[in-house]
């Protein structure tokens, strides 16, 4: 389980940089800094999938880095399954696995080597390191190009080892940044597949989209964050019933105008 | 960190574009470069001295044994002329008519009573920088003119065995206190450091790209960064594999340099490379690694620093173009005559070293300006990590 908890970061603004009119409108911009992530709560529980939802620049990515303690929060809190992340953020990290679409491979690595040293990393022993791999590779169907360099694999056998990577040290929780934006459909399959054996196994999953098929397919709990701050959190259901229709783009749609008046 | 360290060699082994710096430049390209210049240099000058000069020579009659041996000397060749006027036979070098003109006085004297001091004039276009033209007739004028000294002594009544006391009444032999070995030091000491350090640049500068701004450019930088190992064990392991292949750059050279001069200098005869080692010493040689260390340590963290920095694999390459400028500066300085290891160099990063080395190698070295200048390089070398460890932990710098 997962608690996020009035989580805040701001960065500098460089002196150089003017603001726009639009810019000087927008509540996030306060004295020289900029509050990308300004009150960002939520849980998700085992065996649930939680979908970020927001326009781009809301925020989400900025959460997302947050939880996976890439950047370090100026408030708030992240807890797995009770342990404090941002106190304790190399413990945390052997609990949290992290993929995005824009994550790369070592393109001179093959994917068993680039699978191999991130678990070498997470301090697992060679062991039960390539028993790990074996089971993953089977899981994912990449026996067939375990030997091969990134470079010369295929948008889809990139993102399967990716995804291997990710979870090589059976983290807790599995944190997923748009993990499929610009993939074709086959790849996006491959991702929805492994999201649904996540589930089955009982570990959280946190990812944030734009595709909200995804999220009625998938999802348990919704978060919409705007203007760096959840404006909507709640089930499914919930968000469903947002409308009368049940139309999840007019739900979204109401939540963000919401927020703007 | 040796994770780290060991993944990132193994990724730089096997990329073609590393190996070309790291290895090929240093054992094929530079030997074959400098080959080549060496053989079209002697090329050039042998073509420059078979050369053959149109020339005339004006009042010839007034000097005929030196129209003469000008007539048969191989590297001339007589061309007629009606133009007697220096401006105009000026001219006509200018129109490629000839090539050099020899103008002797109408009223050149050879007798041995004449004692007035004649002068001639030799017109050619001397911009060259192997001027064979002066050399030659340099050449034919002193033995014309020995030969015109002798007549002239002789009728003033000097005997030929007094000759040489007049002409050269003091001649002095010189004894030079300078060992061989500060010599050739002075000369090549500083070849030394302005050779090695620009290639322990080169042979880090490709790898710190790949591993700093190549890591943010593919992506694979957040992955790493949420790994449970500290950023300062990652920066670290990224460090040594930028000094190391620095360092390995460097010593491939030394061996390819050291192997090329050996074949070359058992083919002539002389065995270079067992001289140099001799007059250099197990010590010396040590101290000039000590001192080579830090400095290529300096280099790495710099290089990484501002390739952690850099956005993408193009926006490195921007950065680190100029700073080899910067340290290209202090090594020609210390290949300049007359610049010297003293407290005051001693100071100066880079200098230092390179000043340092060309002493070791003269054998005269002052082991306290020695003893700080590997300190301050030290000192300023464990700056640079800290520097550069520092940097990476700044979510300003690592997610720009």
């Amino acid at each position: 389980m997962i608690e996020i908890k009035q989580l805040a970061k701001a960065f500098a603004i460089s002196k150089q940089h003017k603001l726009s009119d639009s810019e000087k409108n927008d509540v996030r911009f306060g004295g020289d800094r900029f509050h990308s992530v300004r009150d960002v709560s939520f849980s998700c529980q085992a065996g649930e999938v939680l979908a970020l939802l927001g326009p781009n620049g809301a925020g989400k990515t900025t959460t997302l880095r947050l939880l996976s303690t890439a950047l370090q929060p100026d408030s708030g809190s992240v807890l797995i399954d009770g342990q404090d992340v941002i106190k304790k953020p190399l413990q945390a990290r052997k609990r949290i696995g992290f993929l995005s679409s824009s994550t790369g491979l070592y393109g001179r690595l093959t994917a068993r080597e680039n699978v191999a040293y991130f678990g070498r990393l997470h301090g697992m022993n060679e062991n039960d390191l390539n028993q790990r791999i074996d089971e993953l590779f089977t899981l994912l169907q990449m026996h067939e190009f375990a030997n091969r360099r990134a470079d010369n694999m295929s948008t889809g056998m990139k993102q399967k080892t990716a995804i291997a990577r990710a979870v090589v040290h059976s983290p807790k929780v599995v944190i997923l940044d748009e993990p499929t934006t610009g993939l074709d459909i086959m790849t996006v399959q491959t991702v929805l597949d492994f999201i649904r054996s996540l589930k089955q196994q009982g570990t959280p999953v946190i990812f944030s989209t734009h595709h909200l098929d995804e999220v009625a397919a998938l999802c348990d709990r919704v978060v919409v964050i705007h203007d760096g701050v959840s404006a909507f959190n709640g089930s499914l259901a919930e968000f469903r019933a947002l409308t009368a229709e049940g139309d999840l783009r007019d739900g979204f749609l109401q939540v963000i105008n919401k927020e703007a008046v | 960190m040796w994770q780290v360290y060991q993944k990132e060699l193994l990724e730089l082994m096997r990329d073609k574009k590393t190996l070309m710096f790291v290895v090929l430049l240093p054992l094929l390209i530079f030997p074959l470069l400098f080959g080549l210049m060496g053989l079209v240099m002697s090329n050039v000058s042998r073509q420059a001295e078979a050369e053959e000069h149109r020339y005339v020579i004006i009042n010839a009659e007034r000097a005929p044994a030196f129209a003469d041996a000008l007539f048969y000397h191989k590297n001339f060749k007589k061309v007629e002329t009606d133009l007697t006027d220096a401006s105009d036979l000026k001219q006509a070098i200018r129109d490629d008519k000839f090539d050099v003109a020899i103008v002797i006085p109408a009223d050149f004297d050879l007798s041995a009573d004449n004692l007035n001091q004649s002068k001639w004039q030799l017109i050619h276009n001397s911009s060259s920088q192997l001027d064979m033209v002066s050399k030659h007739f340099n050449d034919l004028l002193k033995t014309f003119s020995k030969k015109l000294q002798q007549d002239k002594l002789a009728g003033l009544g000097v005997s030929s065995d007094k000759v040489a006391a007049v002409l050269e009444p003091v001649t002095v032999e010189r004894i030079n206190t300078a060992e061989n070995r500060e010599n050739i030091g002075e000369k090549i000491g500083g070849f030394i450091a302005y050779l090695l350090v620009p290639l322990v640049l080169a042979g880090a500068s490709y790898p710190a790209m790949d591993i700093g701004a190549g890591e943010k450019e593919r992506g694979t930088l957040e992955t790493l960064l949420i790994c449970p190992i500290s950023r300062t064990a990652i920066v670290l392991g990224k460090f040594l594999t930028v000094l190391t292949t620095g360092l390995v750059s460097a010593a491939l050279t030394v061996i390819s340099f050291g192997g090329w001069g050996y074949l070359i200098g058992s083919m002539a005869g002389v065995d270079v490379v067992a001289k140099t080692m001799e007059t250099l010493g197990f010590i010396d040689l040590t101290l000039i690694l000590a001192l080579l260390l830090p400095l290529s340590a300096i280099f790495a963290a710099m290089l990484l620093s501002l390739s952690i920095y850099a956005r993408s694999y193009k926006e490195a390459q921007n950065y680190i173009g100029p700073v080899t400028m910067v340290v290209f500066m202090p090594l020609v300085v210390a290949i300049l005559p007359g610049v010297e290891l003293n407290w005051k160099t001693a100071m100066v990063p880079v200098l230092n070293v390179a000043l340092s080395i060309k002493e070791l190698v003269k054998g005269t070295i002052d082991y306290l300006l020695l003893a700080a200048v590997l300190g301050s390089t030290l000192l300023i070398a464990a700056g640079a990590i800290a520097f550069c460890v520092s940097w990476f932990q700044k979510e300003k710098v690592l997610f720009r």
